[in-house]
Order: structure tokens, then C-alpha cells, then sequence
């Protein structure tokens, strides 16, 4: 498998002796409820230098973050920013003191424009000027070398150059901590290029970066150190180039050993579950594929070239032209009208918050959103039994906190993807369309997802939109390249040179 | 003929009925372009309306007694404002009992004063640009408060596009979190708009009792901050668009009176039903064609607090 390589510029730079760090935390503590997220964290922040952050999923990685973001305020412990103790009300203090979180969903008003984003709270007086805000942004972004459209509406921008403008944003306020909370799960592969040059480039002049993923061959190639936190409290810090193998890092981040590798053996194909059948329309061109109960086939491409479109007309989002989708040999009309809660689709979308849970509801309601598995009794739901079932869930995928009355919102985002992998696999589906499954995940969780669709195949066949080459390769049996609107290859996982032929693809470059 | 007998003055007449349906929709677009909904218009323009009167009644000042109007507006709205921002309720919820509450409250205590007469505001042909042909007729021979609803569009463009506050009020009715994330707080911002909207909807309630008519009735306010809130989706967040639907209403109102004088055989029930008949029509265009896209994404939202 070609694993995409990033190239450090230096080698990891050691840390000088008697190097007084920026930013210490010392035995900080945060408590949601019950829940510790954070125990008595120390911590030291050099400039210069990049601190990646390592932990599964619910580890506490954002909460810390957030605490020294201003965002939320510790229970306890102290934080020292230049041997100054500090206490922040709000993110505006933790501005003042030169600090800058980019937070894993980003903080960007979709309507209005880049400089308006970028300016946003820092405009420097009460009337402003549109056009002197996009100049002032324009000299900014020039003087970085970032290439951004100042006066496009950030609806108009890709993941990509979203995390320009929020870049942007800390280098407008001068900050010198810069923490990137999984700022590379949404890019594609040349997008983390670039950011990862201009972080290399942003240490260079002496800010301290601190970088948070949960895709270790980053870590290892961007970090001048690794902390690793678990279950809240740091397990122990690393000099990366310490670390033999991605697996080593994995193994010490989890606690045990990790594969990192999921062993595919073909399944035996079955009935079509879902056949397009020269679709044209949506802003997809002559789409042919067919996807077999037993087969994961999977779609790849940069975003934006026609995924989202086609996920839309098969889950029943969106209407297909006539006599193009045929879901389990039915057309797609007859299908919808006619499903049932179980042994049907199921669909893990890519939007966990907003379109696979209610935030504001918990994992129960959650659960029922889209089962009735005999919970119903006529009109009415038996909401123990449902309970019950939660949390057998629960305790199969491992989700935390396990308690069943979480509200959705309050789980961390790998535990939130387990909810709904939980959820939709109960279902027994024949058709599963899972949207870019392990995005946010750490890696065990990413594994666990894999083993389980891997196990689906038993009793379904699955439609995989990831960004993640690597997850193609390792899941699919084929694999579909889509360019804008269309499918440019259907490439078979069984060939050797598929894994080099996927990328001219994505470019559009036809050999 | 007809034009000078019938169709200028009842242009005159949609701009001065469509008045106070201009101040309400403004403050209720400044409330919402904050993130919150207030359907308590109605109740927040007839107790202004009140407030207005017994000022006027009282003191003898009408200008006097549209600050009063302004301040009742405001200071009505601002139960809504802790309902909704600090004690994170229901927001429709909230604004319905509002409007119940403050009808309720102004025929109550407006009881004393039905049939009596307070002064107020009288047209008069502003200098020169009331000579202008046909435009001045119908919008410069207005009392002192039509002149005045002309610039607060402009205000409310500016303050939107040209000042920073503006740019806060609105990122917080788009997305509070990035807000708070920008270092601006915005519990305090939502607070403004809500009682900057408040006010503006009160100087539309004081419009009624202080220029409208210079009596005090019951039921003044008669479905007009119904009427407001649907000309902010009508006008998709925009003043200059508010200003169009607001004379529209206005002038649907007036024809509808007109015709009823003048003893046409159609039922005054359905001449009444017109304004409302338009305010369907109006919301099915704006939903056909604007899909939402232009509303403030948190919109109805509370804040939550984080921790
Ligand atoms: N606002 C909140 N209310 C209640 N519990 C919370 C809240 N935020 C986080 N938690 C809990 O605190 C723990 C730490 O969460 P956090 O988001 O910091 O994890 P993380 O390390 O960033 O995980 P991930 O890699 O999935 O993003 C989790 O158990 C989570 O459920
Ligand atoms: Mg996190």
C-alpha cells in the first residue's frame, strides 16, 4: 500500500537545555458531571516547537484544549502562560494572552465573508469599511503565502480553505499558541500537505504549535514531541524519533496491541442490493454501479466532485431521475414508499451531530430514531426493553461515558460514531452506505468500525464514501473513482498497480 | 381623473398606514438578525400604544410620548429577552404568551381612556420636496414619524454593513459559538438586538395611538405585528426590501377601508380578511423562491451555556 509520505523539512528539533516553556498547566482538572475528562493534567508548551497531542477518543484531547482556549474554565489546577498564572473568562483573555484554538468543527459563520470571519471581534473600530477589511485580509494572507479569496462567502469554500480562513484568524490576532484540534480529518491528502507546511513554517518564527489527530503516521511526521493522554490523564510523553512504527505509537497510546491492518477475506457475493443505472442529473453524468450483498465498494475522490450527490439520490434524500436507482432489485420509488425498520438500508451519515442523531436527545431516543425493533406494541413504545438494549449496545461498542441518558452532543466524536454504527448495524440492514465511517476516529475505534463492516458483508452489501485511500484499499473489493460527476474508473482492490492508478484518477488525469 | 381622486391618495394613505407595519417589521428583523424570534409583536404594539397615549394624554408632549412608546417597547421585549436568553426558554412560546399578555394588559388598563383624545402628530407639507409632482403627494405631505421611518431603513442598512456592533449582532444570530469563539459575547449582543428591536417595534405601537388615530380603541394594534413578522421573511433579512412590503400592506389596508366607505356589496369580512389573504401569498412566494437561505442560521436557537 503507498502510504502518503510527509516530508519534514528538518529533523525533529531537540529541545535546548533550560528552555522555559510558554504555557505550563499544572494538575488541571475538568469534570462534566460525573464524567472526569480531565485529571490532574501537567503540561509544558515550548516555542518553537510542535506538541502533538495523542489519545483515543474521549481522552479528554479537545476538553484540555478548550480549557486553555478559554472556552471552558478548569475545576481545578493552574495554567501559567510566560510564568504568569492566568484565568480566562472567556476565549477573549485567552485571545489577549496569545492564544489560538482552531476547534474541530470550526468556528466560521457560514454567510458572511473570509475577511468578515477573519476580522470578526478584532475590526479595530466601530465603523468599517468592507472593502478596506478584504485589503487588510488580502496583505495578510499575501504576506503568508496562503491563497484565499477574501470576499467569497465561506459557504463557497472547501474544508481545505476553510482551515485557511481559521488560520487566518490566529495569525491576524498574533497569536503565538496556535492548538489545531483534528484540523486534518476533513482535508484531503494535499490540503494536510499544505497545512503542514505552514505550521513548519508558522514554529520557524517561534510559535508554539500544538496539534491534535488521530492519524498516527502525522504525528509522526509533523511532531517535535507527542504527548499521549488516556482516559484523561497524560500516560507519558515521547520523542518521536524514539518510535519504530506506527504500531509502537498506536500500542502505547492504547494501552494494548494494536493491529492497525484488518484481514479481508473475500465473502461469497450474493443478490444486488443497490443498481444505478446511467444516472444522469443532480450533477452526476452516466453514473453506472452495483453494489452485491457480500462486497464493499467503495467511492473515492476530492470532496465536492459528486459523492454527496449520490449518496443523496440512493439514501432517499434527494429524487433520482426515473429508472436509475434500484435499491435490493426495487425501484427507488417503490422502495422508499414501501420500508421497513429493519433488514433494510441503513445509512451512517457523514454529518454525525446534525443528520445521524438529535443532539439534545440521549442515546435511548437516539437508538429509536431509526428502529422499532419490538419496541413497539401497537401505538406504543416499551422504552425499558429499549433501555435495555442501549445499553447491551453500550457495552458491545464500548461506548463512553456508558451511561444511556448521555445526550448525544455531550459524546466525544469517536464515541458518537459508535452510538450510530451501534445503532444502524442493530438493524440487521441488507444495504449499508456508510459515509466516511472513521473520520475523527482513533485507532482502535478505526479498526473496530472495519472489523464490523467487514462482518456486514455476511448479510449485506456496503456503499463506503471515504476520503481515506487507505481505508478503500483496505476494505473494498472495488473501488470507484469519481471526477466531477463522474465515475472515471472502477478500479478492483485484487490488482496490484490500483492503489497507484486511484490518485491521477482523482485529478482527472485518464492515463 | 381617477389618478389624482382615487389612486394618489390612497398611495398617501399605504404609506401612512404602512408606517407603523414598517417601524414593527424593522424591530423585529433587528431581533431576529440577533438569533431570536419574537412573536410577541402584536402584544409589544398595543401596550406601546397605550404607553403612548397616557403620555401624550398626561403630559401634552406627543414627542414625548413616542419616546414612552419606544421605552414600553423595549422594555416589554426585554421579558422576552430573559425568558429566552438567560432563562433559555421556548422561544415561540415565550413570544406567543407575550402577545397575549400585552393585549390583554392594554385593553385592561386602556379602559379609562376609550373615546378620549390625546394630541399628537399632523401631516404637513414638508418644504420643497412636497412640490415634487406625484412623489410628493404621496410621501411628503406625511406627519413628523412617516419622515422619520424614511432614514431608519438607511440606519439599519449602515449599522449592518458598516459598523462593528452590527457584524457582531448579525455572527451571532448566525453562529453564537464562532462568536463566542471570536472573543465577543453573545448573551450581551442578543440582549441588544432584543430591546433595540423592542424599541423599534414600540415606536410602531406609538405610532398607531399618536398619528394613526390621535384616539385611543381597543384592539389598535389589529394584527399588524402578525403582519410584521411575516414581512421579515417576506423581505429576507433586508430593510430596503421591508420597506417595499410594509407600503404594500399598507396600501392593501387602506383599499380595503376605501372600498368599504364607499359601500361596495362585498361583505367587510372578507375586505378585512384581505391584508392577511396577502400575507399568505406573500409568505408561499418568499419560501417558493428564497428557500431560507437568507435567514439568520440560529435563528430560534438558544445558547447554551458550555459549562
Ligand atoms: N460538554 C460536555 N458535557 C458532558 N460531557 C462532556 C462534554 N464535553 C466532553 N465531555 C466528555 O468528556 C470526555 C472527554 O471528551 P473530549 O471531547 O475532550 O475527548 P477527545 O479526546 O477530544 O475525543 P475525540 O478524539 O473523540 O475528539 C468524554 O467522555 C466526553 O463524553
Ligand atoms: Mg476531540
Amino acid at each position: 500500500m503507498s502510504e502518503l509520505r510527509y516530508v519534514r523539512p528538518a529533523r525533529v528539533r531537540p529541545l535546548p537545555e533550560g528552555a522555559v516553556p510558554v504555557v505550563r498547566l499544572k494538575e488541571v482538572t475538568k469534570r462534566f458531571g460525573k464524567v472526569v475528562a480531565n485529571n490532574a493534567i501537567t503540561l509544558d508548551i515550548h516555542s518553537g516547537r510542535i506538541k502533538a497531542l495523542l489519545g483515543e477518543n474521549g481522552a479528554g484531547k479537545s476538553t484540555l484544549m478548550s480549557m486553555l482556549a478559554g472556552r471552558y474554565k478548569p475545576d481545578s489546577g493552574t495554567m501559567e502562560v510566560d510564568g504568569r498564572p492566568v484565568r480566562f473568562e472567556s476565549s477573549k483573555d485567552a485571545i489577549a494572552a496569545g492564544i489560538g484554538m482552531v476547534y474541530q468543527n470550526f468556528m466560521l459563520v457560514d454567510s458572511m465573508t473570509v475577511a468578515e470571519n477573519v476580522l470578526l471581534g478584532q475590526e479595530g473600530g466601530f465603523f468599517i469599511n468592507p472593502g478596506e477589511m478584504e485589503a487588510r485580509v488580502d496583505a495578510l494572507a499575501t504576506e503568508y503565502g496562503l491563497a484565499v479569496d477574501v470576499s467569497a462567502r465561506i459557504s463557497d469554500l472547501s474544508m481545505g480553505e476553510r482551515q485557511l480562513v481559521e488560520i487566518l484568524k490566529l495569525l491576524y490576532r498574533k497569536s503565538r499558541i496556535l492548538i489545531f484540534d483534528e484540523p486534518t480529518a476533513v482535508l484531503t491528502p494535499e490540503e494536510t500537505n499544505r497545512l503542514f507546511e505552514a505550521l513548519w513554517r508558522m514554529t520557524e518564527q517561534g510559535k508554539s504549535v500544538i496539534f491534535i489527530s488521530h492519524k498516527l503516521e502525522e504525528v509522526i511526521a509533523l511532531a517535535d514531541e507527542i504527548a499521549i493522554l488516556r482516559r484523561g490523564r497524560i500516560e507519558g510523553e515521547l520523542d518521536p524519533t524514539a518510535i519504530e512504527s506506527k504500531a509502537e505509537l498506536a500500542s502505547r497510546m492504547v494501552g494494548k496491541e494494536v493491529l492497525l491492518e484488518v484481514d479481508r477475506q473475500p465473502v461469497e457475493v450474493g443478490e444486488p442490493v443497490l443498481e444505478i443505472k446511467g444516472m444522469t442529473g443532480l450533477g452526476l453524468t452516466d453514473v453506472n454501479l452495483e453494489v452485491r450483498q457480500g462486497e464493499i465498494v467503495a467511492v473515492v475522490g476530492v470532496a465536492g466532485n459528486g459523492q454527496k450527490e449520490l449518496v443523496e439520490a440512493v439514501t432517499g434524500l434527494v429524487k433520482p431521475p426515473v429508472d436509475t436507482v434500484f435499491i435490493m432489485g426495487q425501484p427507488w420509488r417503490k422502495f422508499f414508499a414501501e420500508s421497513t425498520w429493519n433488514r433494510s438500508m441503513c445509512y451512517i451519515p457523514e454529518d454525525r451531530l446534525g443528520l445521524a442523531t438529535m443532539r439534545n436527545q440521549n442515546l435511548v431516543d437516539n437508538l429509536l430514531l431509526t428502529t422499532r425493533k419490538g419496541f413497539a406494541r401497537g401505538m406504543w413504545l416499551d422504552k425499558r426493553r429499549a433501555e435495555r438494549d442501549t445499553e447491551e449496545l453500550i457495552r458491545k461498542y464500548d461506548i463512553r461515558p456508558g451511561r444511556i441518558h448521555a445526550l448525544a452532543w455531550q459524546l466525544s466524536g469517536g464515541n458518537l460514531q459508535k452510538a450510530v454504527l451501534a445503532r444502524e448495524l442493530y438493524r440487521q440492514p441488507r444495504f449499508i452506505v456508510a459515509e466516511q465511517p472513521t473520520q475523527g476516529l482513533d485507532v482502535s475505534a478505526t479498526e473496530e468500525v472495519w472489523r464490523r463492516l467487514l462482518d456486514a458483508r455476511a448479510m449485506a452489501g456496503v456503499l463506503l464514501v471515504t476520503g481515506d485511500l487507505g481505508e478503500a484499499l483496505q476494505l473494498a473489493d472495488r473501488i470507484a473513482v469519481m471526477y466531477r460527476g463522474r465515475i472515471l474508473g472502477m478500479l478492483p482492490t485484487s490488482e496490484a498497480e490500483t492503489a497507484s492508478r486511484i490518485g491521477p484518477l482523482m485529478a482527472g488525469v485518464l492515463d | 381623473m381617477l389618478m389624482w381622486e382615487f389612486i394618489i391618495p390612497l398611495m398617501a394613505a399605504a404609506v401612512q398606514s404602512g408606517t407603523p407595519i414598517l417601524y414593527a417589521t424593522l424591530g423585529e428583523m433587528m431581533t431576529e438578525k440577533g438569533g431570536v424570534l419574537n412573536l410577541g409583536v402584536e402584544g409589544i404594539m398595543a401596550v406601546a400604544a397605550l404607553a403612548a397615549f397616557v403620555t401624550s394624554f398626561a403630559t401634552g408632549s406627543p414627542w414625548l410620548a413616542f419616546l414612552a412608546g419606544g421605552t414600553a417597547g423595549l422594555a416589554f421585549a426585554s421579558l422576552h429577552a430573559f425568558v429566552c436568553i438567560t432563562c433559555l426558554g421556548n422561544q415561540v412560546v415565550s413570544g406567543l404568551a407575550l402577545t397575549i399578555l400585552g393585549l390583554g394588559v392594554s385593553t385592561f388598563l386602556g379602559v379609562p381612556y376609550v373615546g378620549l383624545a390625546a394630541p399628537g402628530f399632523d401631516p404637513f407639507a414638508f418644504p420643497l420636496l412636497s412640490s415634487i409632482p406625484v412623489l410628493g403627494d404621496i410621501f411628503f405631505r406625511q406627519d413628523m414619524l412617516v419622515y422619520i421611518s424614511f432614514v431608519i431603513p438607511f440606519f439599519f442598512w449602515f449599522f449592518f454593513r458598516r459598523t462593528s456592533l452590527g457584524l457582531h449582532v448579525a455572527a451571532t444570530g448566525e453562529m453564537p459559538a464562532a462568536a463566542a469563539a471570536a472573543g465577543l459575547k453573545p448573551v450581551a449582543l442578543r440582549y441588544f438586538a432584543v430591546l433595540t428591536g423592542g424599541f423599534l417595534i414600540g415606536l410602531g405601537g406609538a405610532y398607531l395611538s399618536l398619528a394613526y388615530t390621535h384616539l385611543w380603541t381597543n384592539g389598535l394594534s389589529g394584527g399588524r405585528g402578525w403582519i410584521a413578522v411575516a414581512l421579515v421573511i417576506f423581505a429576507f433579512w433586508r430593510p430596503g426590501r421591508a420597506v417595499i412590503g410594509a407600503y404594500l400592506f399598507g396600501g392593501v389596508m387602506a383599499f380595503q377601508l376605501r372600498l368599504q366607505a364607499m359601500g361596495t356589496h362585498i361583505p367587510s369580512s372578507l375586505l378585512l380578511m384581505l391584508p392577511y389573504l396577502l400575507t399568505i401569498l406573500v409568505l408561499i412566494l418568499s419560501a417558493w423562491r428564497g428557500r431560507r437561505i437568507d435567514a439568520p442560521a440560529a435563528l430560534g436557537t438558544n445558547i447554551e451555556p458550555e459549562a
